[in-house]
């Protein structure tokens, strides 16, 4: 057998790390990994202005491992998990160390305080990590612990541009369907790649063409046991195609790094940031592949 | 292991093992961790000095003590700093012997309570929370007139009217509105931990001090060049304590000057997390102590050599001049540069307002973890991991006090710096006298135990107890210090009452709410072994 899959938890104790956990906890039980649960505590002696307390210290390790605790045992037995406090200069560097050092395959994050429900807002970690991180990135919507963890998932969505990223998109999309045994749809968004100022109709005939070309492209890339329903959304912006999609409540939608990436790492280009604004369901970003 | 307790609170069942790397604390509690990020959490010997000094505030203390102590002490200003040193160092010692056997968040809350038990020990909080929110309210007032000294001077250069905006601080509910939004940027900044870099706090102190320095020179070259206010020729009897001629003026001197040293023991507390060899914490504190004491004895004597001790224009002994010396000083001695002296003001109190804020916060925190206060003052914020809600509360606390101190007193300034002394007197006296007693069955275990925690922390804390009973009764006293008082009876005596007496009623309100702390079932006493 194989060693089982490890995802990482960026967990604090508010609505953004319940929804990370628990969508973490989804994933690890639709695939069978091992949850990671991870809090960060910031390095004190970091700045140069306040003296460090060792008191002070132990007293938030102790409550951060009551927290984690506290969480754990919401998750429940079901799904194999370890829990762990880590220091770190900044929440993102210590869940990329931590990745390296469990070897895990994906870090999953909550979104911003502040979001709508349903929705994501990047906050100053999950940019961070969505700019620089060579592990997968998930980003959860508010309210995504509301979703019960027997759900697992229910479709895997992998998000298609003609861009550096796609090969990556769909290896990862694929990989991710086996061990979920979730169906797989391509879908290509129709306003990608166009340029402003075009006349309308035309543009939709135009687009629309050429996203059917790039997922006929893309299905005909795919292994051949692997079975995959397409879909193209038009809209005048990304925002209004996303809208205009139906989601699963399980659903999962993968998307590429943008070309500005280096190679191996991750970056969320505009089209990402943009789909993410509107998107009900998990996002995981997967870096650009190594050139 | 005398370690403190912990009330006991119900552990939910983890479902799964729990790992801690990095042992930037107690490592050695957990076992197979893997040591990461211990070199990171470490400082260095400039960093220990620096965080030391801008803890210290030099600029700011200065500008707030020199004033009210020469009111007190006139020419003997030098001998008063370097007498209000060595209490401060006493207590010290016996402090870091506290911290390195019980590191706490609470320390003289949770020291002293260790020590005498629950009532003494929960005074000694509120002492420690007092001096911080009235020292809090007296850094954002300072900081207050030299923003608008520096607007002003910015004005001034570009030919508005300067005069005009530098006056805006007279105006109490200008001075109030500006006051209350610098105390909200600090708690926004504390409340979500944005800590300046480490190398933006060495160019500070670094630039703080300088301007010190050239303030000093600047004022001797106008000595030398008879372009004084009133030249004043240094002599020895400036260092000589006798020469005051009253003990009560003494004692009021150096219950003030006490506050300019106030905050430098975190140098001698940061020992397990500096860099290098053990001898790192001990150098740090003393090149530490020693630049701040080189640089106040430098400055307060190019002060008085400057400005003299008369009672007119800008001479030391002007009431109106009194309560931030700086402020009026700067322009006659450095002109052109004055500028450069409000930034270094307002860099020193922006520090020691980040590094203060911690203080009184933490102990909050301590408190409501034992039970001795509500358990929402034991919050951690779940993103920041600060203190929370106890930040908040002092915050409150502090602003309310400057509010109203600034209406019913005339020179709020001058009175919280002399309430603050009696307050740093009150609490580190119960600090050091909880060390010796604390330690009392080691006391002859060595030589250095006699000293470090019998002899060293009893003096100390022997002389602020009676600077403390003397200030108390002396300012009594209407004219004592600025002169404010009410009903004939001094403003510091009323403030200093009101708080230990509202400190005594809130205690028995807790007793009534809470008795377990108080029956020492959360944090018992307890006497070290070894």
């Amino acid at each position: 057998m194989t060693e089982s899959l490890r995802i990482v938890v960026g967990y604090t104790a508010d609505d953004s790390g319940a929804d990370a956990l628990a969508f973490g906890a989804r994933l690890a039980g639709a695939t069978e990994a091992i949850l990671e649960v991870v809090m960060i505590l910031p390095i004190e002696a970091r700045g140069g202005v306040v003296p460090r307390d060792p008191g002070y210290e132990r007293l938030v390790k102790e409550r951060s491992q009551r927290w984690l605790a506290e969480a754990s045992a919401k998750v429940g037995d079901d799904i194999d998990q370890s829990l762990h406090i880590r220091y770190a200069e900044s929440f993102a560097e210590g869940l990329v160390d931590a990745a390296h050092e469990f070897g895990a395959s994906l870090i999953v994050v909550g979104s911003a305080r502040g979001a709508i429900v349903g929705r994501s807002r990047i906050g100053s970690v999950a940019s961070a990590l969505l700019h620089a991180s060579d592990v997968p990135v998930a980003l959860a919507p508010a309210g995504s612990r509301e979703v019960p963890i027997s759900l697992g998932v229910t479709r895997i969505t992998a998000a298609i541009g003609q861009r550096a990223g796609a090969s990556a998109v769909l290896e990862a999309s694929v990989r991710l369907g086996r061990a979920t045994h979730a169906p797989l749809r391509l879908l290509s968004l129709v306003p990608i790649d166009l340029p402003s100022g075009m006349d309308e109709e035309l543009a939709d005939l135009t687009s629309t063409a050429h996203a059917r070309e790039v997922l006929v492209e893309a299905q005909r890339a795919l292994p051949a046991a692997v079975e995959a329903t397409v879909s193209t959304a038009t809209g005048s912006s990304i925002e209004e195609s996303v809208r205009a999609l139906e989601w699963h409540v399980g659903e999962i939608v993968l998307v590429g790094s943008s070309r500005l990436a280096t190679p191996s790492r991750l970056f969320l280009g505009s089209t990402g940031s943009k789909m993410l604004r509107e998107l009900p369901v998990p996002m995981i970003v997967v870096p650009r592949p190594t050139d | 292991m005398t370690h403190s307790q912990h009330p006991a609170i119900p552990h939910s069942e983890a479902n799964a093992p729990l790992t801690t790397a990095s042992a930037s604390v107690d490592g050695a509690d957990e076992h197979g961790l893997t040591k990461k990020g211990l070199s990171a959490g470490s400082v260095g010997l400039i960093g220990a000095i620096v965080i030391g000094i801008s803890c210290i505030a030099p600029a700011y203390t200065l500008t707030g003590a020199l004033g009210p102590t020469v009111a007190e002490v006139g020419t003997q200003l030098p001998a008063i700093f370097l007498l209000g040193f060595i209490p401060m160092l006493l207590v010290a010692f016996g402090y870091r012997e506290l911290n390195s056997a019980m590191p706490d968040s609470g320390t003289s809350f949770t020291w002293a309570t260790r020590a005498f038990g629950p009532w003494l020990g929960w005074m000694g909080g509120w002492g420690l929370i007092a001096a911080t929110v009235v020292v809090l309210s007296n850094l954002a007032g300072i900081a207050v007139e030299f923003f608008y000294l520096a607007v002003s001077q910015v004005v001034g250069f570009f030919g508005g009217d300067a005069a005009a905006v530098a006056g805006l601080v007279a105006n109490p509910f200008v001075n109030v509105v500006t006051c209350l939004v610098f105390i909200l940027g600090a708690t926004l900044i504390s409340y979500r931990d944005m800590q300046t870099t480490q190398k933006v706090q060495y160019w500070l102190v670094g630039f703080q001090l300088l301007v010190m320095i050239g303030f000093g020179v600047a004022a001797f070259w106008h000595v030398a060049n008879g372009t004084a206010f009133d030249a004043t020729p240094v002599e020895l009897s400036w260092f000589n304590p006798f020469e005051v001629g009253s003990f009560s003026a003494v004692v009021a001197g150096l219950s003030v000057s006490l506050f300019v040293f106030w905050g430098w023991d975190v140098t001698l507390t940061m020992n397990e997390e500096t860099k290098g060899s053990r001898t790192t914490p001990g150098r740090a504190a003393t090149l530490t102590v020693t630049i701040v004491v080189a640089i106040y004895l430098f400055v307060a004597m190019g002060s008085l050599a400057f400005a003299g001790v008369g009672t007119t224009g800008v001479g030391l002994g002007n009431e109106a001049i009194q309560e931030n010396a700086f402020f009026y000083l700067a322009g006659p001695i450095l002109g052109p540069l004055a500028i450069f002296m409000s930034l270094a003001v307002l860099s020193s109190s922006a520090a020691s307002l980040q590094s203060t804020f911690v203080s009184p916060a933490r102990t909050l925190l301590a408190m409501g973890h034992y039970g001795a206060l509500p358990h929402k003052f034991a919050s951690v914020s779940p993103r920041f991991f600060t203190p929370g809600y106890a930040t908040v509360v002092a915050a409150v606390v502090a602003a309310v006090f400057y509010t109203v101190m600034r209406f019913v007193s005339e020179d709020v300034l001058w009175d919280t710096i002399t309430t603050l002394g009696m307050m740093i007197c009150f609490y580190y006296g119960i600090t050091a006298f909880a060390c010796v007693w604390y330690f009392r069955k080691t006391l002859f275990a060595s030589a250095r135990n006699v000293f470090f925690r019998l002899i060293a922390p009893f003096v100390g804390g022997t002389i602020l107890a009676v600077l403390f009973f003397t200030t108390l009764v002396d300012s009594m006293d209407p004219g004592y210090g600025s002169g404010s008082n009410i009903g004939g009876l001094g403003l510091v005596f009323v403030l200093g009452m009101v708080i230990l007496l509202s400190g005594v009623a809130v205690m028995f309100w807790q007793r009534w709410k809470r008795p377990a702390y108080f029956r020492g079932e959360t944090l018992s006493r307890a006497v070290a072994e070894d």
